[in-house]
């Protein structure tokens, strides 16, 4: 992928769409991250991350895909460099989120070694079935690209 | 209880990354990265024999410290960088500090935090500022 296909991915948009945090879904997330289920039907937090991606409609390996990576082996690598999440109400299971997003950032960075990286940045907010805003998550991937 | 800037948050510790729990995650955020489940991939990619947790794990126990802290609904904002990774059998305790003090809406009483997550040589794996709601700790005036 060159400098100017990585920049003109930003603005691109993700399908869209609505997510539901299912009871037994955010139950073993939880029990994942070495803790018992919240009480009140809360959804773990971090469940931001997945139920985001699900409901804008856009996998790990769409991301892979739009950054011409087809498989993190090889040489190449994949990296999530770092999040900002911003919950406006907590989450909850059970409720249908409606999510919308894209790319909003890109840039190439080639280090002293002569690896060159590329950092795509996706934001996507969430909406409850009132339309009230509920969230919204930004993570930054990185992807390793060999030396140039 | 009142809350002072300063003052520390945790430890909250996970005495050993369960592999298991690395592919429960894969399953449910549909993360195809095989270092997450497939140690031939993970030696193959310098990581040694143990697979790579993910990134979302490694907040979750940043998380999970400030959920027991101040409350299941406590958090408003997390911003996190990744800095080092989490391995299978790794301990990994997350800590933090209050570093601020400020009013939210409606003047809900809300505290900033610096967390991390580090590894039992102090290497910190996950660094995070969080705006936490601590209405549940702080005296309402």
């Amino acid at each position: 992928m060159t400098e100017d296909e990585l920049i003109a991915l930003v603005g691109h948009r993700f399908e869209g769409g609505t997510y539901t945090i299912a009871q037994w879904e955010n139950r073993l997330l939880t029990e994942a991250t070495g803790r018992a289920a919240l009480p009140d039907g809360l959804a773990h937090p971090i469940a931001l991350f997945h139920a985001s991606m699900a409901g804008a409609r856009v996998t790990i390996g769409d991301i892979l895909t739009l950054a011409g990576m087809e498989a993190p082996d090889g040489d190449d690598g994949v990296v999530l460099l770092g999040y900002d999440w911003e919950f406006l109400q907590p989450l909850r299971e059970d409720e249908p989120y409606t999510m919308e997003g894209g790319v909003i950032a890109a840039e190439r960075k080639t280090g002293r070694s002569g690896r060159t990286t590329d950092l795509l940045t996706f934001e996507i907010t969430l909406t409850d079935r009132e339309g009230e805003a509920t969230g919204r998550t930004t993570n930054v991937w990185g992807f390793r690209r060999g030396e140039t | 209880m009142s809350v002072n800037i300063g003052d520390p948050i945790g430890p909250w510790t996970m005495e050993s990354v369960d592999p298991a729990a690395m592919r429960t995650t894969a399953a449910i955020c549909r993360d195809p990265n095989p270092i997450h489940w497939d140690h031939d991939v993970a030696r193959a990619q310098g990581f040694g024999d143990r697979v790579v947790n993910q990134g979302p794990l490694n907040l979750g126990y940043v998380v999970n410290m400030l959920l027991e802290w101040a409350g299941p609904d406590s958090i408003r904002r997390i911003g996190s960088k990744f800095t080092a990774v989490v391995q299978e059998g790794d301990r990994v305790v997350a800590r933090g500090t209050v570093t601020g003090l400020e009013e939210g809406p409606d003047r809900t009483p809300l505290a900033r935090c610096e967390c991390w997550l580090e590894h039992d040589d102090g290497t910190r794996a996950v660094t995070a500022t969080a705006l936490v709601d601590i209405s549940a700790l702080a005296p309402v005036t």
